[in-house]
């Protein structure tokens, strides 16, 4: 019973992480239909930039600010050369250029920061265990938990209950009618893009303390992220939190169990509610015209 | 998404018809391979081989997408898959061709059906995604199934192809074989293209809602085109592990479908002979890129970014506009 509470826990920050990338991805895949998968390099980028800032002897806190307002200016000049050309194009378009960025990025980073795997100098503070019934559990995965949970909350805030967030719901829903209401979407948009490209560093640097940096971290969470935005269904942010959670808890009790065939199982398990639902979890029904 | 969006989108004309001057273009490449058999090396005739098989994959990869509007991200597992089974059915059975092909069909049919079946109500980019996810789940299989697939070590040491019986595992019989292959494929593709249901394929990408009302069954056009793209990348995946005498679990990995789709937008989206001008280039420049630098796959990635920012229809409709005009 006490081990399965541990897993819970263990299930429910890997799922703040996810739902950290995945909503970054779905801004994106929402606001103007781009598949943007040099998502998981912001990610990687980011945890890197944790794992850095925190080895540099500055304060341990700011590497979480640091890691969002750097990925976030690494999405800016994304988004305004090559990625603007590529929003009103085909998704076959996007998935080949942002692809190529992905892999530019991923031998970027194996030659800048080599390619072992890194881990951060966590703080004294977030190093050590508590025991929860008996059984340890790092106390990062805590912090992680408390901190991505009121992210997501203020992000959900900020999108359903803001002027700027009921902007950027019209633009999902008809960009052509915003405009005519004087917004400048085209500036929305941009601030779309860099949230997103933030979301995603602010997510890796976060999960460093748990996952660690290393080349080819940048896929494996790429995919996970594209299931979760696809398995909840595009432009729902209640899809979004319902997947991230499905997703956390089926990996990380596949883990448990069948260590050998989780991945498998994940997968197996994710096509198969697509299958059900071919809209996601929550989505909306596509028309086609 | 409606015609005129697609060809604007693609920029090609895929109007199936016959084109003056296609003859001359093919009596280059027919000289291109009599030189190669002539004068080329081991090396180049094994190199030529593989790019030929590969040539075939990308080939089918441009009939499921610039054709049909199937954008899939797991035609590289498909390929991979078949390679496979090959090399397992051969340390079992002998590695006869004439055992290989079907064994290599079946598996390429096999996988693609069920891609088919498990994207059979999705579209746009939950179709994308469910492909790259069934491909992940066949790459996890090879990976992790130690015992039979050798993990990430691949697979080596299995016997050298033969064809009834006689060796086929000289060069020039391999890079012979490729090229019979591709030429039947081809063949076959084109037929496939030009049948009334492969117009019919071709409806569905262009007109989804319209061809479903003039009572077309979507979802079958779409398995028919799956289990024959399928099977064309079966085959050529059946003979790809005999060209090095290895296979390794990157030809299952997405990165590898990845490959293919660039490949095929690199050669021509919507053309059957593009797919191996696409192959061509891009093996060629990855091996000398990887023999020149250690960091040649930044410029294979700067390789896919620059494709779709400066030739985004593809190198073969570009000829051809300049050769018709």
């Amino acid at each position: 019973m006490a081990y399965i509470v541990v897993q819970i826990l263990n299930a429910l920050s890997f799922s703040v992480l996810l739902l950290l990338t995945g909503l970054g991805l779905s801004l994106v895949l929402s606001l103007m239909n781009f598949v943007n998968l040099t998502h998981g390099s912001f990610f990687l980028l980011g945890s890197y930039i944790g794992v850095q800032w925190m080895a540099s002897g500055a304060p341990w806190w700011m590497a979480f600010p640091a890691a969002f307002v750097l990925t976030g200016l690494v999405g800016a000049l994304l988004d305004r050369y090559p990625f603007r050309q590529f929003y009103p194009r085909t998704h076959l378009m996007q998935v080949l250029l942002t692809y190529g960025l992905s892999v530019v990025f991923a031998d970027l980073m194996r030659w800048g920061f080599g390619a072992d795997t890194l881990s951060p100098m966590l703080p004294d503070l977030l190093q050590g265990v508590v025991f929860v019934m008996g059984f340890p559990f790092p106390v990062y995965r805590l912090f992680l938990i408390a901190t991505g949970g009121s992210l997501a909350l203020v992000l959900w805030w900020a999108i359903e209950h803001t002027l700027w967030g009921a902007a950027i719901r019209a633009c999902v829903i008809d960009r052509g009618i915003v405009e005519t209401l004087g917004i400048n979407t085209r500036r929305l948009l941009t601030v779309g893009v860099v949230l997103a490209a933030a979301l995603g560093g602010l997510g890796g640097a976060l999960g460093a303390g748990m996952l660690s940096a290393y080349p080819g971290l940048d896929e494996e969470v790429l995919l996970l992220a594209l299931l979760v935005v696809v398995v909840g269904g595009l432009g729902s942010f209640t899809g979004t939190v319902l997947s991230a959670l499905l997703i956390g808890f089926v990996t990380t009790f596949a883990r448990m169990w069948l260590p050998e065939f989780a991945n498998f199982l994940t997968l197996g398990m994710m096509a198969l509610v697509l299958m059900v639902c071919p809209n996601g979890l929550l989505g909306r029904e596509t028309r086609q015209l | 998404m409606t015609s005129r969006a697609w060809i604007s989108a693609t920029g090609v004309d895929t109007a199936p018809g016959r084109r003056a001057g296609g003859w001359r273009w093919l009596c280059l490449a027919a000289l291109l391979c009599g030189v190669l058999a002539v004068f080329g090396d081991d090396y180049q005739l094994r190199f030529a081989a593989e790019i030929l098989l590969v040539g075939t994959a990308v080939m089918s990869l441009n009939v499921l997408v610039g054709f049909a509007g199937l954008v899939s991200l797991g035609h590289g597992a498909v390929f991979g898959a078949a390679a496979y089974g090959a090399a397992i059915a051969s340390q079992h059975w002998g590695s006869d061709l004439l055992l290989m092909l079907p064994v290599g069909v079946l598996c390429g049919m096999a996988l693609a059906a069920l891609m088919a079946l498990v994207s059979y109500r999705s579209s746009g980019l939950f179709f994308l995604v469910l492909t790259l996810v069934v491909g992940q789940m066949a790459w996890e299989v090879v990976f992790r199934w130690r015992e039979v697939t050798g993990g990430a070590d691949g697979l080596r040491g299995y016997p050298a192809l033969t064809v009834a019986g006689l060796p086929a595992s000289h060069p020039l019989a391999l890079f012979a074989l490729a090229l019979a292959l591709a030429v039947a494929s081809g063949w076959a593709l084109r037929t496939f293209v030009r049948a009334p249901v492969g117009h019919a394929v071709q409806g569905m990408r262009d007109q989804p809602l319209r061809m479903r009302a003039l009572g077309f069954h979507l979802g079958r056009l779409r398995l028919q085109t799956f289990l024959v793209t399928g099977a064309v990348a079966g085959a050529a995946g059946s003979i790809y592990p005999f060209v090095n005498q290895y296979i390794g679990p990157n030809a299952v990995h997405w990165s590898m479908s990845a490959t293919l789709v660039i490949m095929s937008v690199l050669g021509g989206i919507a053309t059957l002979a593009g797919g191996f001008v696409g192959a061509a280039l891009y093996l060629v420049a990855q091996t000398q890129l990887s023999s020149w630098t250690d960091r040649w796959q930044l410029l294979i990635g700067m390789l896919f970014v620059l494709t779709v920012i400066f030739v985004p229809h593809g190198i073969v409709p570009a000829l051809r506009r300049r050769f018709t005009s």
